[in-house]
């Protein structure tokens, strides 16, 4: 078992265990760099309260603070964890439909690796994150600069996995369908489950909760609730 | 001095051929790099400072304050931005390890720092002729600027070089036509079988072309360390304006008490620019 540095760093080159024309799918080191790559970011994520603390400014709950970097550092790991294992058997079938079968195990390593990305480029950028966090007390500043680092990190994603689907759209033009329906499927659940699984930031002063169930839903309802209120002014 | 002579080498491109590049390596000591740029930027910021030590408020804090925060406002930056610096290179594939990307980015550094600290007279200079603050804050962002734009220079010919595939073969001679055979030849017997002039005598080799694989690929390697160059620019350049916000006072307004670090936790260099903006068009 490599370090998962160079496991990171194999994969970022698509090169080794992780080259472009090898046939298995090394799940083991996708995991546990996805894990690891989420988790390292979800605790910085989740770290503005504390930052603020440590600057003195007020918050709700202050022994608590810490546990939102902890629970945010569970939450990414799994976000991407469900939003992948729910899409998968949809994906899956399609790929069936579409007469793609054979190919299904170089698709599913594409997917893994491009979560494995998505989780490496995310903790790279955590010092950034921590140092906007150091130079803000508002939330607002905090979520854009989330925004900007999922932003980057979906870019990265992205790179690697049109590097896994080269070879295959090559091969069979249908692949291009199947890439389109898995990205906008993903994207479509992955908000949601984002939704769900909120305060990932943690508003230092709202209370300290692993979920905001009071708050349950459906993110696309909330969304065009919003919109209708902004239109009609109620 | 050993650390001068090769941040002259760094200068004059001889720790950067495009040779040792292609392979990946820069032929010069990251230590040796952050000790110049350590020590060129504490040139620089005791210029800088000379305005509040030697102006109205003969503030000395200030001059060494600037001498240490100089280099580490760009020594800072790149401990913030190296990790993601280095995976977004790895995702586009260049041939640099972590430790050379991280020579290649302090060694950008110590240009625009070597650049900085020759300006440092000049700024010494109209510090003593002049007491407006505006005048002097303006001739610092240019030198900044300036010097940023010369390191930023340096790392895009560097990053070229990187990318830049190993050259084609160089055709050989062409074989020379009938006519310049026929003047070299002159005063010799002549040949038996005679051609019109302009007509080749043999069919001239022409040189190897260049598949359009190898051009897609040249093309496709300059676009990925364009690419490259774009990203670290974007990062490093709003984590840099951002660390400069917040290691600020580093002239010292003489309308304002010195003070290590302005108060204040939450403000920033982006809203800043923004409002005066702002302020600007009303």
């Amino acid at each position: 078992m490599s370090f998962p540095w160079t496991n990171a760093d194999a994969l970022l080159r698509t090169r080794g265990r992780f080259g472009i024309h090898d046939e298995r799918v090394p799940w083991s080191s996708l995991i546990v760099l996805t894990v690891l790559g989420g988790a390292l970011y979800g605790f910085t994520m989740g770290s503005f309260s504390t930052v603020a603390l440590l600057f003195g400014q007020e918050t709700r709950d202050p022994p608590l603070r810490i546990f939102v970097a902890i629970f945010s550092a569970t939450k990414v790991p799994l976000l991407l964890a469900l939003s992948t294992s729910v899409c998968l058997p949809s994906f899956f079938v399609l790929n069936t439909l579409l007469g793609l079968r054979d190919d299904f195990s170089s698709a599913m390593r594409a997917i893994l690796a491009a979560q494995g990305t998505l989780a490496i480029v995310l903790a790279s950028l955590s010092p950034v994150t921590l140092f906007f966090y150091c130079c803000t007390e508002r939330y607002s500043v905090a979520s854009i600069t989330n925004g900007v680092v999922f932003f980057l990190a979906t870019l990265g994603a992205q790179v690697i996995m049109r590097r896994y689907y080269r070879p295959l759209i090559v091969k069979d033009g249908r692949h291009r369908l199947a890439l389109t329906a898995w990205l906008m499927l993903y994207v479509f659940v992955a908000m949601q489950a984002a939704w769900m699984f909120r305060p990932f930031i943690g508003d230092p002063n709202l209370s300290v909760q692993f979920v905001r169930l009071d708050e349950w839903g459906i993110c696309y309802v909330k969304i065009w609730e919003a919109i209708s209120r902004f239109f009609t002014g109620r | 001095m050993p650390i001068l002579r090769e941040i002259d080498r760094l200068l004059r491109g001889e720790a950067t051929s495009a040779e040792s590049l292609r392979g990946g390596h820069i032929d010069i000591q990251t230590r040796t790099l952050v000790q110049a740029a350590v020590g060129l930027g504490a040139i620089y910021g005791a210029f800088m400072g000379m305005y509040a030590a030697f102006g109205e408020t003969l503030n000395f804090g200030q001059l060494f304050a600037s001498m240490i925060k100089v280099p580490l406002l760009f020594l800072l930056t790149l401990v913030v931005t190296f990790p993601s610096l280095y995976v977004f290179s790895a995702l586009a594939n260049t041939r640099l390890a972590p430790r050379d990307t991280l020579r290649l980015l302090t060694a950008s550094i110590a240009v625009t720092l070597t650049l900085l600290a020759s300006f440092g007279p000049v700024t010494g200079f109209f510090t003593f002729s002049t007491n407006s603050y505006e005048f002097i804050l303006l001739l610092n962002v240019l030198f900044f600027g300036v010097s940023g734009i010369a390191g930023l220079i340096f790392l895009k010919r560097c990053l070229d070089s990187l990318f830049r595939p190993p050259e084609p073969p160089k055709p050989e001679e062409p074989m020379p036509s009938a006519s310049e055979q026929k003047e070299s030849d002159e005063g010799e017997e002549p040949e038996v079988i005679v051609v019109p002039p302009g007509v080749q005598a043999y069919p001239r080799p022409q040189p190897p072309r260049e598949s359009p694989y190898a051009t897609i690929r040249r093309n496709a390697e300059a676009e990925r360390a364009r690419t490259i160059f774009r990203i670290w620019t974007v990062i490093y350049g709003a984590v840099g304006a951002q660390m400069g916000w917040i290691l600020r006072p580093f002239i010292g307004s003489p309308e304002l008490p010195f003070q290590i670090f302005r108060e204040g936790r939450d403000s920033n260099f982006f809203e800043a620019v923004l409002r005066t903006l702002g302020e600007l068009m009303q």
